[in-house]
């Protein structure tokens, strides 16, 4: 799993304590980390990048009827298309996980800056990780459907 | 007396859920005025009235830092609070900051308590 593997736990703490603080949704974290992600389909996609001494990324995949239940608790109102709303709401997620990370990594003497968030979608997709990163993909379920974190960085 | 609050963040959701958190934490807020960055950001600072500025750090054209930094050598504004709000809360950042002239920082996740516990001392 690599060696950061130890920052897992903190990872999903964060991200319980995101959507339970600011998205108002009760997520849980189900199933086993895993260091590859197949097929995205009918989804979209919030990540950061690293950049510094290690480089690497922050990425939150949701599928399409998660993030219109994410951004309607989000904004208070309801939102029935992927839209800018959306994307802000889901790049504003993977902007807070990323701001957790890097004061995770900056803990162990990492010294890492963040890029802005950055959204894609589709119907299908892939995200693969440069081989010269260690991958970690957390599975997460939440009300309206399953989602996934994925961590990229230089060992 | 009521403040007048202006909120800066490139993100228009974070815009309106900080607003939410405002208008719920209790405290006495006026006009809520918002800026997609800090360039936006002087520009509402010359012309409103605003007596607390909640920055985001992380952000195009004009960042938090150079913000802070911009304002500080402009009279009339250089003396109006600003708070970041960030996911960045590490020394190094916030340090940076309060050496520019914050008075203080909100990390995101936050609830209306904490906006509460942070904002209250200055309303």
């Amino acid at each position: 799993m690599g060696d950061f593997s130890d920052i897992i736990p903190k990872v999903i703490d964060a991200t319980k304590e995101i959507f339970t603080g600011m998205v108002m949704m009760d997520v849980d974290q189900e199933g086993e980390p895993s260091n590859e992600l197949g097929v995205i389909k009918d989804s979209i996609t919030g990540m950061v990048g690293l950049a510094g001494t290690h480089k690497g990324m922050l990425a939150v995949h949701f599928p399409n009827e998660l993030a219109l239940a994410i951004t309607t608790s989000f904004l208070g109102m309801d939102v029935n298309e992927i839209n800018e709303d959306v994307q802000d709401a889901v790049g504003e997620i993977a902007n807070m996980l990323g701001g957790n990370v890097k004061t995770l990594l900056t803990d162990r003497g990492y010294d890492i800056q963040l890029s802005l968030p950055s959204t894609i979608s589709g119907e299908e997709y892939t995200f693969l990780a440069d081989s010269d990163l260690q991958q970690i993909v957390i599975p997460f379920t939440a009300p309206a459907g399953n989602f996934y974190v994925e961590l990229e960085l230089e060992p | 007396m009521a403040k007048n609050v202006l909120l800066v963040d490139d993100s228009s959701t974070m815009r309106k859920i900080v607003t939410r958190s405002l208008r719920q934490a209790g405290l006495d807020f006026g006009d809520i005025f918002e800026a997609g960055d800090g360039l936006e950001a002087l520009e509402v600072l010359e012309k409103e009235a605003v007596d607390i500025v909640l920055s985001d750090i992380n952000m195009p054209n004009m960042n938090g830092i150079e913000f802070l930094r911009e304002k500080s050598g402009r009279d009339g504004i250089k003396d109006i609070p600003v708070f970041m709000i960030s996911t960045e809360t590490g020394d190094d950042i916030i340090g940076e900051a309060k050496s520019l002239g914050a008075v203080g920082a909100l990390k995101k996740p936050f609830t209306p308590d904490k906006v509460n516990e942070v904002l209250g001392p200055f309303m």
